[in-house]
């Protein structure tokens, strides 16, 4: 029948009223791109292109494992030793003092001691450095403990985190697709507000009197949302990439699969909170808290391994995770869509989308429209 | 033959009975208002009609066409304007008409229905912009977008000073002169008076009384409060009293300190001839004022009770 020009119609409407709302783009692109500046200027020391952590390395006594661990240590890629040979305890912390590293190992004090001391500034002790380099200590002393349990041999092992398994991913990268992940996940989050007010203002109540299809509606403003969510991607893309040095190095597909996933998953989630708001506040007031917990619990700015251990289990049920991951598969390792850790990353967060999308539908069935608009 | 009928109508909501036992039919071409108090049941009363809200018990049927059977068929034959307006606050008013256009198979061009409601000059404007009288204008245009033959308005001039509310109703008179049948809700007696054929007034989700205006006014009429003050004191006025009451037209009377109020069935006899009197005793007259009869009166007189907001 008319369907096409139904939701021709309907798209270009729902454009037009994102164009000329402002808080549109002040919350999904402005917000952003302020945002991922500042992280950028003051995590990533202002255009040092790696993320290095420059420390000092004392050794109290020389022993035969002693020296093992220096030389390991020497390999990791992000730590970059201001030392070629150990130096004294006192001129470590001398220079921790001063900043002039971001942090003293001090190798064991004893043949039998088996404690490593990692040491920082006061001020810098909850900094990103100093999260990125005990998570790298921690991880150190994990293998280490493993080859001297004898479950492998020597000290062979790859440090396996973000930061410093990848050679050439640098904190910039990590950061920029972050923070694309998290604007195009609150898109969808803070997005569905306009359900809220629609219904709220009778406006879909006064559609249904209509013969307008609704799931077309739907459709077209799912579309438009889509659109924004490209733009996102694109400009924090390019200031990213020309203004911090960002490089990119994308899976078109995989990255297709997150973005179309992801945005589904987080509307659907916005869907569910409009589900429960009879006012923008209250809609706004949940789709906050969900933003907030999952902003710092997804890796979104620092790697997951910065966090403690207890938290762990926390942001893996959390479909930011996932979804700030796939981006990060799409965008910067190019990960090809056989993985199959992509795909279960992909499913546990669809599960999310599905869940929210059926209980948010139940509400909905449940309310009756007269209560709309009053 | 009826273009609406609606028959034995309940709907409550908790403990409320919002609508209860109302019944009328409407026919081809007629301007039939509702009138009646914040909480009658104005609304849901439309809202029923309308299809959205399921009736507790009752029917509504649109010549031969029902809401169970032909929903879609019935949409495309009325046209709502809601109380609330709802309206696309960011499109433009051309836009808005556009979209809701697009909606229906066959809709009247936008030029069209920019010009019935005045606003061809406004049409780039942003709703968001947009005075009251103009926002429910436009929401009357998105209502006869799809040309409809019963177009619903839940209290169009509500909130609107009196050049925008006469503009409304110049609107509405237009649509009777298109052969349009509108359902009208309305505070305003003044309103129902001019507008309708047919006034239903509407109290605690019950109908009063249904009946055309005239048929209305006449049976409130047949008392009016006339009151007359004298310049002469209280003598003067009490001595005018004892002459009213004498008059055949006077139902009763009553005075404070130089003020009279008298209550009569022919309001400008009576002064004709209390004049004659005050005029023979020297009495001068320093105001005198037949009161307007407002929705108020018609609804005391018909519910016996004072209007409630
Ligand atoms: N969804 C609802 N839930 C609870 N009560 C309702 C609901 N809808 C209407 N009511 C109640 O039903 C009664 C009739 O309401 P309705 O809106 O029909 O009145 P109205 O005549 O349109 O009033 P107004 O002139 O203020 O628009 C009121 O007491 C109202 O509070
Ligand atoms: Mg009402």
């Amino acid at each position: 029948m008319n369907g096409a020009k139904q939701f021709n119609k309907m798209f270009v409407a729902q454009l037009k009223m994102m164009f000329r709302e402002k808080q549109v783009w002040f919350w999904n692109i402005f917000f952003p791109i302020i945002l991922m500046v500042l992280f950028m200027i003051i995590f990533a020391g202002g255009g040092d292109d790696d993320f290095k952590a420059t420390i000092a390395v004392s050794e109290p006594v020389q022993t035969a494992a002693s020296e093992q661990l220096l030389g390991q240590l020497r390999q990791v890629p992000v730590l970059e030793l201001k030392n070629e040979e150990p130096i004294s305890k006192e001129q470590g912390l001398e220079w921790v003092k001063n900043e002039d590293v971001d942090a003293l190992i001090i190798l064991p004090e004893s043949e039998n001691a088996s404690s490593l001391q990692l040491i920082v500034n006061m001020k810098n002790e909850r900094s990103a450095t100093t999260q990125v380099v005990s998570g790298v200590l921690d991880k150190f002393i994990q293998q280490a403990n493993l080859a001297a349990a004898g479950a492998q041999p020597v000290f062979g092992m790859t440090v396996s985190s973000v930061t410093s398994g990848e050679d050439d991913l640098k904190y910039e990268d990590f950061l920029l697709t972050g923070m694309i992940g998290l604007s195009i996940a609150q898109g969808g989050l803070f997005g569905m507000v306009d359900l809220v007010d629609m219904r709220r203002r009778g406006l879909l109540k006064r559609l249904r009197m209509t013969p307008a299809r609704m799931g077309l509606y739907g459709l077209s403003s799912m579309l438009v949302r889509l659109m924004l969510g490209i733009v996102q991607i694109v400009v924090l893309s390019l200031i990213g990439v020309y203004g911090f040095g960002a490089s990119l190095h994308i899976n078109i597909f995989s990255l297709a699969i997150a973005f179309f996933g992801g945005a589904l998953v987080f509307n659907a989630m916005g869907y569910l909170f409009s589900s429960f708001s009879k006012t923008i506040e209250a809609y706004m007031g949940m789709a906050n808290i969900a933003s907030m917990l999952m902003m710092f619990l997804s890796g979104v700015f620092f790697p997951l391994e910065s966090l403690p251990v207890w938290l762990q289990p926390v942001t893996q049920a959390l479909p930011l995770t996932y979804f700030v991951d796939g981006m990060r598969d799409g965008l910067i390792y190019a990960e090809s869509v056989t993985n199959g850790a992509f795909w279960l990353g992909m499913g546990i967060m669809a599960l999310w989308g599905v869940a929210s999308f059926l209980v948010g539908a139940q509400v909905y069935k449940t309310k009756s429209i007269s209560e709309e608009a009053r | 033959m009826p273009v609406l009928e609606v028959n034995h109508l309940h709907k409550t909501f908790g403990a409320v009975t919002a609508v209860e036992d109302i019944s009328f039919s409407v026919e081809a071409g007629e301007i039939f208002t509702i009138i009646g108090p914040n909480g009658a049941g104005k609304t849901t009363t439309l809202e029923m009609i309308e299809g959205l809200q399921m009736p507790d018990r009752g029917s509504v049927a649109f010549g031969s066409l029902d809401w169970k059977r032909n929903a879609d068929q019935i949409k495309m034959t009325i046209g709502v304007q809601p109380q609330s307006g709802a309206l696309f606050d960011l499109l433009t008013v051309e836009e808005n008409l556009d979209l809701f256009a697009s909606f229906y198979p066959k809709a009247t061009p936008t030029a069209t229905v920019l010009e019935m409601i005045n606003m061809t000059d406004q049409r780039n404007k942003h709703v968001k912009k947009l005075s009251g009288g103009q926002r429910q204008r436009l929401a009357i245009g998105l209502a006869m977008i799809n040309d409809p033959t019963v177009i619903f308005l839940d209290e169009p001039t509500t909130g609107l000073d009196p050049q925008a509310r006469r503009n409304i109703w110049d609107i509405i008179l237009k649509l009777k002169g298109l052969g349009k049948t509108t359902i009208l809700t309305t505070h305003y007696m003044e309103e129902a008076e001019k507008l309708s054929d047919r006034v239903c007034i509407v109290d605690q989700g019950k109908i009063v009384s249904l009946d055309t205006p005239a048929a209305l006014i006449d049976r409130l009429t047949k008392e009016r409060e006339v009151r007359l003050s004298l310049m002469d004191g209280e003598k003067a006025a009490e001595v005018t009293e004892q002459m009213a009451l004498l008059h055949p037209a006077v139902v009763r009377a009553n005075r404070e300190g130089p003020t009279l109020k008298i209550w009569t069935t022919q309001p400008e006899e009576t002064l004709y001839d209390l004049f004659g009197f005050t005029k023979d005793r020297g009495f001068r007259v320093e105001q005198i004022s037949i009161r307007e009869m407002s929705l108020e009166d018609v609804f005391i007189a018909f519910t016996g009770k004072e209007w409630r907001d």
